[in-house]
């Protein structure tokens, strides 16, 4: 009997694993609805502490979907939500939201930031892997438009070693950042459109 | 500390250069980072991330893989993220590793159909799989642990540990390891160095061994950066192993090697001298290169290196008997991109005679980024004689197979 149930529970998984087909952004889509509540319609958050995922890259969106599940990256809200999300699920929110294309910032950069934060994101190598317009790429997120209090709050986790990363090079690079800087950095960001 | 094992080593880092000076204000760079010049600060070059959550095979283009006339390129099995090592069992269970991810699977062929199972989570980058005589060997960043009968237990492998404390300074980088069982019945592991280019510890930038039966660890070679493959010449039984060059001396410097130990206690150059030719700008000052074993071959600037196996399957033609394959994940480091391939070497003795890429087309910008939609990571031979070889960037296993006929 258990032998059967075994082999039962084997051809489920098999079933499972050869179901899956590419990535999909319309069943991403749909199971999506849940993540509007926080994240805003089709993921263009209106609330400054929780980041917009439209026009994220996509390996980006499914990177952290599974740094949430697998415990490495861990938040009230998010952590429950990503539990039990299966890779093809993941994959699927990621090929959906990188499909949306980013609202134009809300954010209005002060005029001190809109100075100094092309500096500061040269001279700190934020451009050398998020990009010459920080769109992201790959992995790599998206800042242009982020939500400010998001940004503030995942470098001021990466500087104090707190925020998981996959390579290191996000704790790495924080270390260097003042208070001042974070702050100026996320004003300037958040209002970079593109 | 049950966060990323990158970020944790990066941290453990962070803590030791913290306690070290009063400011902490200067930014102690990942360890890829390391030695990186001033001349190449602003480089935007970046080591790649697999998909954590695999990529199904029907979004990628698998047509574009090429192998010699006759070969066959096919999925074998999917739905594997981050698929690394490869080990195969006696009743042809197929295991492959993680060394992001936390697991270990068994892929079990049922009639044409691959069901993959998760055998064992949560474990330490547990990179390294080796199968011998009825047991599983999984070699984590700390440890190695030996499941015995695994083929008999998939649902409930049961551990016992073989040797640990194997990262006693919880070095930064290259602690993932390899692991192969030499044909004197020990187990062989690399330790990498602990960043870029940094003067390694006795038990760093080392190939070492264990013997299972008592624990008792040694060193095989050293002077060796990062070896992430080796095997041995089933003629001569010489170990052979792959080892990554150091980055950040331009795209052809210095290259990554194929190298030979016909015995203990050589030293392959690392951190002094690269390449067998090429003394390093700081370490290699006061050092002579012919202190120091040059590789057998150079593969290339860059192009990693990783699991390798010598052929000993019945169904390729006569020619590829006792032929190195090698995977080569790709270059990083390397402003036009290389590597992304099997290569096929013949050896004959400790010389090797050719070599010549066997499968391509993975690499389809190599101005890109990413230049790729793949990366080779580990060889196996099947029973059959068919040859398995894992890419961790999409979780897929391909098979390579020969039919005559074709």
């Amino acid at each position: 009997m258990k032998r059967i149930a075994q082999s039962a529970a084997a051809a489920a998984v098999a079933l499972f694993i050869f179901g899956a087909g590419a990535a999909d952004p319309e069943a991403g889509k749909a199971k999506a609805q849940v993540c509007a509540a926080c994240h805003g319609p089709e993921g263009n958050s209106q609330n400054p502490t929780v980041p917009t995922l439209a026009g994220q890259p996509e390996q980006m969106i499914a990177t952290q979907l599974y740094q949430f599940r697998e415990g490495n990256r861990k938040d009230a809200q998010m952590s429950p939500m990503a539990a039990n999300l299966s890779n093809a699920e993941m994959n699927d929110l990621a090929a959906y939201f990188a499909s949306v294309k980013a609202a134009p910032p809300k954010h209005q950069t002060s005029a001190e930031s809109a100075k100094l934060g092309p500096e500061l994101a040269k001279k700190y190598n934020c451009t050398q892997c998020h990009g010459p317009t920080l769109h992201g790429q790959q992995h790599i997120p998206r800042l242009a438009g982020q939500q400010p209090d998001y940004l503030r709050a995942q470098l001021k986790g990466f500087k104090a070693s707190t925020r998981a990363d996959m390579d290191g090079n996000m704790t790495s690079a924080a270390q260097a950042l003042s208070d001042k800087d974070i702050d100026v950095l996320a004003d300037y960001l958040a209002g970079l459109g593109g | 500390m049950d966060r990323t094992l990158i970020a944790a080593a990066v941290m453990a880092a962070f803590a030791v250069s913290a306690a070290a000076q009063d400011k902490p204000a200067a930014s102690p760079p990942p360890a890829w980072h390391q030695g990186k010049p001033p001349a190449m600060l602003e480089s935007t070059l970046h080591p790649f991330a697999p998909h954590m959550t695999g990529r199904a095979a029907k979004e990628l283009p698998i047509d574009k893989l090429k192998a010699p006339a006759g070969f066959k390129v096919e999925v074998w099995a999917e739905g594997i993220p981050e698929a690394r090592s490869l080990a195969i069992g006696d009743k042809g269970t197929v295991f492959v590793s993680n060394r992001i991810s936390k697991n270990v699977y068994a892929v079990i062929d049922r009639g044409g159909k691959r069901e993959v199972k998760t055998i064992l989570k949560g474990l330490n980058s547990p990179n390294g799989i080796t199968f011998s005589k009825g047991t599983l060997y999984v070699a984590e960043r700390d440890k190695i642990t030996r499941y015995d009968g695994i083929e008999s237990n998939l649902d409930n492998p049961q551990g016992k540990v073989v040797a640990d404390n194997l990262d006693p300074d919880k070095q930064p980088g290259h602690f993932w390891k390899y692991l192969a069982m030499g044909p004197d019945g020990k187990l062989y592991f690399n330790n990498g160095s602990p960043q870029n280019v940094t003067m390694p510890t006795y038990i760093q930038a080392a190939i070492l061994r264990v013997d299972p039966n008592t624990g008792v660890v040694e060193n095989f070679a050293q002077g060796v950066r990062n070896s992430v493959g080796f095997a041995w010449d089933p003629k001569t039984k010489n170990l052979w192993f792959t080892e990554h060059g150091r980055d950040w001396l331009g795209d052809d410097m210095p290259s990554d090697e194929l190298n030979v130990a016909p015995r203990a206690g050589m030293h392959f150059g690392f951190p002094y001298c690269h390449q067998g030719d090429t003394l390093d700008p700081e370490y290699g000052k006061h050092r002579s290169c012919k202190e120091f074993t040059p590789p057998a071959l150079k593969l290339g600037g860059h192009v990693a290196p990783l699991g390798m196996k010598f052929y000993n399957g019945k169904q390729f033609p006569q020619e590829y008997q006792g032929n190195i394959f090698i995977a080569r994940h790709g270059s990083w480091n390397r402003t036009v991109k290389q590597g992304y391939d099997v290569l096929r070497v013949v050896v004959e003795g400790t010389k090797v005679v050719k070599s010549e890429p066997f499968v391509t087309g993975f690499l389809v910008d190599e101005k890109g980024d990413p230049p790729m939609w793949g990366r080779p990571v580990d060889i196996a031979v099947m029973k059959d004689g068919a040859m398995l070889f894992s890419d961790d960037y999409n979780g897929i296993l391909y098979r390579v197979t020969y039919n005559k006929g074709k």
